[in-house]
Protein backbone atom coordinates (compact mmCIF):
# COMPACT_ATOMS: atom_id res chain seq x y z
CA UNK A 1 0.00 0.00 0.00
CA UNK A 2 3.03 2.16 0.20
CA UNK A 3 4.87 1.49 -2.71
CA UNK A 4 5.72 4.63 -4.61
CA UNK A 5 2.71 5.86 -7.15
CA UNK A 6 2.70 8.02 -10.27
CA UNK A 7 1.45 11.22 -8.17
CA UNK A 8 1.71 12.40 -4.21
CA UNK A 9 -1.07 12.11 -2.47
CA UNK A 10 0.19 14.78 0.46
CA UNK A 11 1.30 16.81 -2.25
CA UNK A 12 -1.68 17.09 -4.73
CA UNK A 13 -3.81 17.83 -1.61
CA UNK A 14 -1.01 20.05 0.14
CA UNK A 15 -3.13 23.33 -1.98
CA UNK A 16 -1.61 26.70 -1.92
CA UNK A 17 1.37 28.03 0.39
CA UNK A 18 -1.11 30.84 0.56
CA UNK A 19 2.14 32.86 0.61
CA UNK A 20 0.30 35.92 -1.52
CA UNK A 21 -0.06 38.55 0.11
CA UNK A 22 -4.09 39.05 0.04
CA UNK A 23 -4.29 35.80 2.62
CA UNK A 24 -1.56 37.80 4.61
CA UNK A 25 -4.96 39.85 5.52
CA UNK A 26 -6.82 36.34 6.56
CA UNK A 27 -3.43 35.25 8.57
CA UNK A 28 -1.89 38.19 10.42
CA UNK A 29 -3.35 41.78 10.08
CA UNK A 30 -4.63 43.88 7.46
CA UNK A 31 -5.56 47.20 9.22
CA UNK A 32 -3.05 48.54 6.77
CA UNK A 33 -4.89 47.93 3.37
CA UNK A 34 -6.38 50.11 1.44
CA UNK A 35 -10.03 51.38 1.68
CA UNK A 36 -11.45 51.76 -1.78
CA UNK A 37 -11.26 55.63 -2.60
CA UNK A 38 -9.43 56.53 0.18
CA UNK A 39 -6.01 55.69 -0.17
CA UNK A 40 -5.58 54.42 -3.33
CA UNK A 41 -2.15 52.26 -2.20
CA UNK A 42 -0.74 49.61 -4.20
CA UNK A 43 -2.79 46.90 -2.44
CA UNK A 44 -4.27 44.24 -3.92
CA UNK A 45 -7.52 45.25 -6.02
CA UNK A 46 -9.19 41.82 -4.05
CA UNK A 47 -7.92 43.16 -0.89
CA UNK A 48 -9.32 46.23 -1.16
CA UNK A 49 -12.85 47.39 0.71
CA UNK A 50 -15.67 49.62 0.01
CA UNK A 51 -16.80 51.78 2.78
CA UNK A 52 -19.91 49.71 3.12
CA UNK A 53 -17.70 46.33 3.48
CA UNK A 54 -16.03 48.52 6.18
CA UNK A 55 -19.50 48.19 7.88
CA UNK A 56 -20.49 45.10 7.41
CA UNK A 57 -16.46 43.67 9.24
CA UNK A 58 -17.17 45.97 12.17
CA UNK A 59 -20.82 43.77 12.18
CA UNK A 60 -18.78 40.24 11.60
CA UNK A 61 -16.36 40.96 14.50
CA UNK A 62 -19.43 42.46 16.78
CA UNK A 63 -20.86 38.78 15.96
CA UNK A 64 -17.66 37.13 17.21
CA UNK A 65 -17.53 39.51 20.30
CA UNK A 66 -20.71 38.41 20.97
CA UNK A 67 -20.04 34.73 20.46
CA UNK A 68 -16.73 35.30 22.82
CA UNK A 69 -19.14 36.69 25.39
CA UNK A 70 -21.18 33.91 25.58
CA UNK A 71 -18.74 31.17 26.34
CA UNK A 72 -17.71 33.21 29.05
CA UNK A 73 -21.32 33.51 30.14
CA UNK A 74 -21.97 29.55 29.73
CA UNK A 75 -18.58 28.85 31.46
CA UNK A 76 -19.64 30.86 34.29
CA UNK A 77 -23.41 29.05 34.53
CA UNK A 78 -22.13 25.80 34.81
CA UNK A 79 -17.98 25.29 35.46
CA UNK A 80 -17.59 21.50 34.55
CA UNK A 81 -18.82 23.21 30.66
CA UNK A 82 -15.88 24.95 30.77
CA UNK A 83 -13.46 22.45 31.86
CA UNK A 84 -14.24 20.54 28.39
CA UNK A 85 -15.24 23.55 26.13
CA UNK A 86 -12.18 25.58 26.88
CA UNK A 87 -10.43 24.89 23.73
CA UNK A 88 -13.31 26.13 21.56
CA UNK A 89 -13.46 28.99 23.60
CA UNK A 90 -9.75 29.59 22.82
CA UNK A 91 -10.17 29.14 19.43
CA UNK A 92 -13.12 31.89 19.18
CA UNK A 93 -10.85 34.22 20.85
CA UNK A 94 -8.32 33.71 17.70
CA UNK A 95 -10.76 34.20 15.42
CA UNK A 96 -11.83 37.33 16.89
CA UNK A 97 -8.44 38.45 17.14
CA UNK A 98 -8.09 37.84 13.32
CA UNK A 99 -11.57 39.39 12.77
CA UNK A 100 -10.31 42.60 14.57
CA UNK A 101 -7.04 42.45 12.56
CA UNK A 102 -8.64 42.32 9.03
CA UNK A 103 -11.46 45.01 10.44
CA UNK A 104 -10.00 48.53 9.34
CA UNK A 105 -11.22 50.86 12.06
CA UNK A 106 -13.70 48.27 12.85
CA UNK A 107 -12.67 46.45 16.06
CA UNK A 108 -13.08 49.67 18.33
CA UNK A 109 -16.65 50.77 16.50
CA UNK A 110 -17.79 47.62 17.31
CA UNK A 111 -16.69 47.37 20.91
CA UNK A 112 -19.04 50.50 21.66
CA UNK A 113 -21.94 49.01 19.56
CA UNK A 114 -21.44 45.67 21.52
CA UNK A 115 -21.46 47.09 24.78
CA UNK A 116 -25.00 47.88 24.59
CA UNK A 117 -26.07 44.98 24.39
CA UNK A 118 -28.27 43.40 27.27
CA UNK A 119 -26.97 39.46 28.62
CA UNK A 120 -29.31 37.38 28.64
CA UNK A 121 -29.42 35.06 32.02
CA UNK A 122 -28.14 31.21 31.54
CA UNK A 123 -28.69 28.63 34.07
CA UNK A 124 -26.48 25.53 34.41
CA UNK A 125 -28.82 23.28 32.46
CA UNK A 126 -29.76 25.63 29.83
CA UNK A 127 -25.40 26.30 29.16
CA UNK A 128 -24.82 23.81 26.77
CA UNK A 129 -27.86 24.53 24.29
CA UNK A 130 -27.63 28.31 24.86
CA UNK A 131 -23.73 28.18 23.82
CA UNK A 132 -24.36 26.16 20.58
CA UNK A 133 -27.30 28.00 19.44
CA UNK A 134 -24.63 30.94 19.49
CA UNK A 135 -22.16 29.27 18.05
CA UNK A 136 -24.44 28.39 15.03
CA UNK A 137 -25.95 31.82 14.68
CA UNK A 138 -22.14 33.24 14.37
CA UNK A 139 -21.30 30.66 11.86
CA UNK A 140 -24.19 31.80 9.98
CA UNK A 141 -23.40 35.08 10.39
CA UNK A 142 -19.76 34.55 9.03
CA UNK A 143 -20.95 32.26 6.21
CA UNK A 144 -23.39 34.55 4.87
CA UNK A 145 -21.11 37.51 4.76
CA UNK A 146 -18.05 35.67 3.26
CA UNK A 147 -19.62 35.81 -0.55
CA UNK A 148 -20.15 39.69 -0.20
CA UNK A 149 -16.27 40.44 0.04
CA UNK A 150 -13.48 39.07 -2.00
CA UNK A 151 -9.35 38.26 -1.76
CA UNK A 152 -8.43 37.53 1.74
CA UNK A 153 -11.10 38.86 3.82
CA UNK A 154 -13.19 36.01 2.02
CA UNK A 155 -10.78 33.49 3.36
CA UNK A 156 -11.27 34.67 6.67
CA UNK A 157 -14.38 35.05 6.76
CA UNK A 158 -15.49 31.80 5.20
CA UNK A 159 -12.75 29.67 7.48
CA UNK A 160 -14.39 31.06 10.52
CA UNK A 161 -17.47 30.03 9.54
CA UNK A 162 -16.58 26.59 8.89
CA UNK A 163 -14.55 26.59 12.35
CA UNK A 164 -17.82 27.32 13.59
CA UNK A 165 -19.62 25.07 12.16
CA UNK A 166 -17.29 21.95 13.53
CA UNK A 167 -17.64 23.69 16.99
CA UNK A 168 -21.08 23.38 16.54
CA UNK A 169 -21.02 19.87 15.84
CA UNK A 170 -19.10 19.29 19.39
CA UNK A 171 -21.55 20.38 21.44
CA UNK A 172 -24.36 18.69 19.50
CA UNK B 1 -0.42 21.10 -8.43
CA UNK B 2 -3.54 21.55 -11.07
CA UNK B 3 -2.43 23.70 -14.36
CA UNK B 4 -5.38 22.76 -16.36
CA UNK B 5 -5.62 26.85 -16.46
CA UNK B 6 -2.95 29.21 -17.00
CA UNK B 7 -4.43 32.49 -15.59
CA UNK B 8 -1.51 34.62 -16.82
CA UNK B 9 -1.77 33.63 -20.25
CA UNK B 10 -5.68 33.97 -21.30
CA UNK B 11 -7.99 37.00 -20.76
CA UNK B 12 -10.67 35.08 -19.25
CA UNK B 13 -12.03 37.28 -16.47
CA UNK B 14 -12.70 34.10 -14.76
CA UNK B 15 -9.15 32.73 -15.34
CA UNK B 16 -7.96 33.37 -11.68
CA UNK B 17 -10.46 31.75 -10.07
CA UNK B 18 -10.78 28.66 -12.67
CA UNK B 19 -6.99 28.05 -11.75
CA UNK B 20 -8.27 27.59 -7.73
CA UNK B 21 -11.33 25.62 -8.97
CA UNK B 22 -8.83 23.24 -10.96
CA UNK B 23 -7.06 22.80 -7.32
CA UNK B 24 -10.11 21.95 -5.48
CA UNK B 25 -10.92 19.53 -8.62
CA UNK B 26 -7.90 18.12 -7.85
CA UNK B 27 -7.99 17.55 -3.99
CA UNK B 28 -11.36 15.89 -4.79
CA UNK B 29 -9.75 13.57 -7.63
CA UNK B 30 -7.27 12.84 -4.85
CA UNK B 31 -9.96 12.62 -1.79
CA UNK B 32 -11.79 10.27 -3.84
CA UNK B 33 -8.89 7.88 -4.53
CA UNK B 34 -7.88 8.30 -0.42
CA UNK B 35 -11.02 7.22 0.95
CA UNK B 36 -10.42 3.90 -1.21
CA UNK B 37 -7.70 3.55 1.16
CA UNK B 38 -9.86 4.37 4.25
CA UNK B 39 -12.34 2.23 3.98
CA UNK B 40 -10.14 -0.55 3.52
CA UNK B 41 -8.29 -0.01 6.27
CA UNK B 42 -11.37 -0.09 8.83
CA UNK B 43 -13.66 -2.97 9.87
CA UNK B 44 -16.29 -3.48 7.65
CA UNK B 45 -19.09 -2.13 10.69
CA UNK B 46 -16.65 1.02 10.50
CA UNK B 47 -16.95 2.04 6.94
CA UNK B 48 -19.89 4.06 6.02
CA UNK B 49 -18.75 7.26 7.13
CA UNK B 50 -15.82 6.60 4.83
CA UNK B 51 -17.88 6.06 1.66
CA UNK B 52 -20.25 8.58 2.76
CA UNK B 53 -17.51 11.00 2.83
CA UNK B 54 -15.99 9.19 -0.44
CA UNK B 55 -19.30 9.95 -2.61
CA UNK B 56 -19.39 13.63 -0.96
CA UNK B 57 -16.49 14.20 -3.09
CA UNK B 58 -17.62 12.80 -5.67
CA UNK B 59 -20.48 14.74 -6.13
CA UNK B 60 -18.09 17.66 -6.09
CA UNK B 61 -15.87 16.50 -8.22
CA UNK B 62 -18.60 16.21 -10.46
CA UNK B 63 -19.94 19.79 -10.09
CA UNK B 64 -16.48 21.31 -10.43
CA UNK B 65 -15.92 19.16 -13.40
CA UNK B 66 -19.57 20.35 -14.51
CA UNK B 67 -18.87 23.97 -13.86
CA UNK B 68 -15.43 24.72 -15.32
CA UNK B 69 -16.79 22.56 -18.89
CA UNK B 70 -19.27 25.32 -18.83
CA UNK B 71 -16.76 27.61 -19.00
CA UNK B 72 -14.83 25.46 -22.03
CA UNK B 73 -12.09 24.98 -19.25
CA UNK B 74 -10.62 21.73 -19.59
CA UNK B 75 -11.07 20.09 -16.13
CA UNK B 76 -8.03 18.60 -14.37
CA UNK B 77 -8.27 14.82 -14.65
CA UNK B 78 -7.76 12.42 -11.81
CA UNK B 79 -3.99 10.75 -11.57
CA UNK B 80 -4.09 6.94 -12.21
CA UNK B 81 -2.85 6.49 -8.68
CA UNK B 82 -1.87 8.37 -5.65
CA UNK B 83 1.39 7.39 -3.35
CA UNK B 84 0.37 7.68 0.16
CA UNK B 85 2.05 10.12 3.22
CA UNK B 86 2.19 7.27 5.03
CA UNK B 87 1.73 3.26 5.67
CA UNK B 88 -2.34 3.13 6.04
CA UNK B 89 -2.34 -0.34 8.25
CA UNK B 90 -5.20 0.61 11.10
CA UNK B 91 -8.17 2.11 11.73
CA UNK B 92 -6.26 5.05 13.50
CA UNK B 93 -4.20 5.26 10.68
CA UNK B 94 -7.32 5.19 7.90
CA UNK B 95 -8.45 8.44 10.33
CA UNK B 96 -5.64 10.29 9.85
CA UNK B 97 -5.44 9.41 6.17
CA UNK B 98 -9.26 10.76 6.23
CA UNK B 99 -8.21 14.40 7.82
CA UNK B 100 -5.42 14.72 5.94
CA UNK B 101 -7.95 14.52 2.92
CA UNK B 102 -10.08 16.79 4.04
CA UNK B 103 -7.57 19.23 5.27
CA UNK B 104 -6.23 19.16 1.87
CA UNK B 105 -9.83 19.95 0.55
CA UNK B 106 -10.10 22.71 2.97
CA UNK B 107 -6.91 24.49 1.90
CA UNK B 108 -8.21 24.04 -1.93
CA UNK B 109 -11.20 25.29 -1.16
CA UNK B 110 -9.50 28.57 1.13
CA UNK B 111 -7.77 29.47 -1.97
CA UNK B 112 -10.66 29.87 -4.07
CA UNK B 113 -12.48 31.88 -1.57
CA UNK B 114 -9.43 34.19 -1.73
CA UNK B 115 -9.50 34.15 -5.57
CA UNK B 116 -12.83 34.00 -6.56
CA UNK B 117 -14.41 36.76 -8.68
CA UNK B 118 -17.46 35.53 -8.72
CA UNK B 119 -20.65 35.85 -6.15
CA UNK B 120 -21.62 32.10 -6.93
CA UNK B 121 -18.10 30.85 -6.53
CA UNK B 122 -17.46 31.87 -3.23
CA UNK B 123 -20.98 30.72 -2.17
CA UNK B 124 -20.01 27.32 -3.05
CA UNK B 125 -16.71 27.58 -1.52
CA UNK B 126 -17.89 28.67 1.68
CA UNK B 127 -20.46 25.60 1.45
CA UNK B 128 -18.14 23.76 0.33
CA UNK B 129 -15.02 24.42 2.97
CA UNK B 130 -17.94 24.15 5.90
CA UNK B 131 -18.28 20.22 4.80
CA UNK B 132 -15.24 19.45 4.56
CA UNK B 133 -14.03 20.91 8.01
CA UNK B 134 -17.34 19.01 9.30
CA UNK B 135 -15.82 15.48 8.32
CA UNK B 136 -12.53 16.84 9.30
CA UNK B 137 -14.01 16.78 12.42
CA UNK B 138 -15.28 13.21 12.95
CA UNK B 139 -12.06 12.12 11.70
CA UNK B 140 -10.14 13.97 14.51
CA UNK B 141 -11.61 12.14 17.08
CA UNK B 142 -11.40 8.79 15.33
CA UNK B 143 -7.52 9.50 14.96
CA UNK B 144 -7.35 10.41 18.26
CA UNK B 145 -6.48 14.06 17.43
CA UNK B 146 -7.17 16.81 19.54
CA UNK B 147 -8.69 19.60 19.58
CA UNK B 148 -10.92 18.05 17.41
CA UNK B 149 -12.28 21.53 15.76
CA UNK B 150 -9.77 24.24 13.74
CA UNK B 151 -10.06 28.04 14.41
CA UNK B 152 -8.93 28.21 10.76
CA UNK B 153 -9.56 25.60 8.82
CA UNK B 154 -7.70 25.64 5.49
CA UNK B 155 -5.28 28.66 6.73
CA UNK B 156 -2.21 28.91 8.67
CA UNK B 157 -3.26 29.12 12.19
CA UNK B 158 -0.83 31.75 12.62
Amino acid sequence: MSDPLPASLAGAVSGRPFTRRSLLVAALAGTALAVTGCTGSSGDEADAVTPAQVDQLAAQVQVQEALVAAFDRAFAAAPELASTAAPLADQARAQLDRLRAAAPGGAARSSAAGSSTEAPVVDAAGARAYLRAQVAAAADAHATACPDFSGGRAALLGSIAAGLRGQDGQLA
Amino acid sequence: MADGSDASSTSSPTAVEDAALQEALAAAHTAVWGYGVVGAALPVEARDPAYADEQAHRDLRDQLAGLLASRRVDPVAAEAAYALPFPVHSATDAATLAVTLEEGASRAWTWVLDQATERSTRELGVTALTAAEQRAVGWRAAAGKAPVTSAFPGLPET
